[in-house]
């Protein structure tokens, strides 16, 4: 007598009967070593159903408030990226006017590579997605707390503009200086975490 | 499982995380917490990277909540997000490379012949596309069809790594009879 395979006894668990099951469910009614068979793979599927679940080693939830944090800031930027032109626009506006009254700094200048360079790293970032791409504890937890210190960049520069239009051109170009290495440092994570996962 | 737990709070709860409520998405990620490890952790050779698939299957689940409209459970929808994380996984371990190599590790007969291992050992031991079909198909009670489209495979191949699973299931665990 030959036997039901392992493929035709797992088909007499599925709803619903194929072709040449009816003759495999005969076959089992008539042969006790299949209905043993049969009855050891219910068995087996019912104490794998039954293992204990196993539970993490470590808190996720920190590292997944801080992606999500990120995230949001991510889509403020973006959302924001017309003002954050108006405010570089306004710098700008503001240096010019004091380069009327006073020859042409060398801060001014500087100030002016900053934001440039400023803006070409936030263009390196939006290429990275990295909101589309698998990332890593590490990564997470490095890009959280760079973009913590550029949100508080931003907001000095805000303040500054807002509450204290006179802000002397060092004390900006500090600002932007401070951002554009935040901004970098950034970048290498992204770049580091590319060449861990092989991207 | 963990639906039951939840179910009596779970709009007033997703409205909150919904809106952006820390807590309430602080809440939703301990209620499910464990069932999506567990179901990472069976597919993943790893606890780290079962604890990485947790992470990522929370923060989509957090960013996707105004999309999932009740149709369905919670679990489920969650269940979901997690096998597909954790399938992705797999494929970015390439551990379908290394798959045939393993084969050949595991199924040698003699050696497996006199070993009687428990059956979580045993599950363990399967190559991890094995590990990954037989806990969708028999313990989250996803259909062939589905375990193909998650995977990006045929039905048959879905029926013939359950097979495989089992036959060898069978053999380490000693319940082979003669004959």
């Amino acid at each position: 007598m030959t036997h039901l395979g392992m493929e035709q006894l797992l088909q007499l668990r599925e709803p619903g009967l194929e072709p040449g099951g009816a003759a495999a469910r005969e076959h089992v009614e008539a042969c006790p070593q299949c209905r043993a068979e049969l009855d050891r793979l219910h068995q087996r599927v019912a104490r794998l159903r039954a293992l204990p679940a196993l539970r993490p080693g470590h808190n996720r939830w920190p590292a997944v408030r801080a992606r999500l944090a990120a995230h949001a800031r991510r889509r403020l930027l973006r959302f924001a990226s017309v003002g954050g032109l108006g405010l570089a626009a306004s710098i700008a506006l503001l240096l010019m006017v004091r380069d009327l009254a006073h020859p042409a700094s060398v801060a001014g200048s500087e100030l002016s590579s900053a934001i440039a360079r400023s803006h070409e790293l936030e263009r390196t970032l939006d290429s990275f997605k990295s909101d589309q791409r698998v990332t890593d504890g590490w990564t997470d937890r490095m890009a959280g707390e760079l973009e913590d210190r550029i949100a508080l960049v931003d907001r000095q520069l805000e303040m500054a503009q807002l509450m204290d239009p006179e802000s002397s051109e060092t004390a900006l170009l500090r600002l932007w200086r401070e951002r554009v290495g935040l901004l970098d440092a950034l970048v290498d994570v992204h770049l580091t975490r590319a060449s861990r996962i092989g991207l | 499982m963990a639906d039951t737990y939840l179910l009596a709070d779970a709009e007033p709860l997703l409205a909150r995380a919904r809106a952006g409520d820390q807590t309430a998405l602080e809440e939703l990620y301990r209620a499910f917490e464990t069932p999506v490890y567990n179901l990472a952790r069976r597919f993943c050779r790893t606890a780290e990277d079962a604890e990485d698939v947790l992470q990522e299957t929370f923060f989509e689940v957090c960013r996707s909540l105004k999309h999932y409209r009740g149709e369905g459970s919670l679990w489920g929808w969650i269940r979901t997000i997690a096998a597909s994380k954790a399938l992705m996984r797999l494929r970015r371990n390439r551990y379908r490379e290394t798959e045939a190599l393993e084969d050949d590790l595991h199924v040698g007969p003699r050696a497996d012949q006199h070993l009687r291992m428990d059956l979580e050992a045993a599950f363990e031991r399967l190559p991890p596309l094995s590990r990954a079909v037989v806990w969708l198909h028999d313990v989250e009670g996803y259909t062939h069809e589905e375990i193909a489209g998650m995977m990006g495979k045929t039905v048959s191949f879905s029926k013939s790594q359950l097979a495989r699973a089992h036959t060898r299931l069978r053999r380490w665990l000693g319940e082979e009879t003669a004959g």
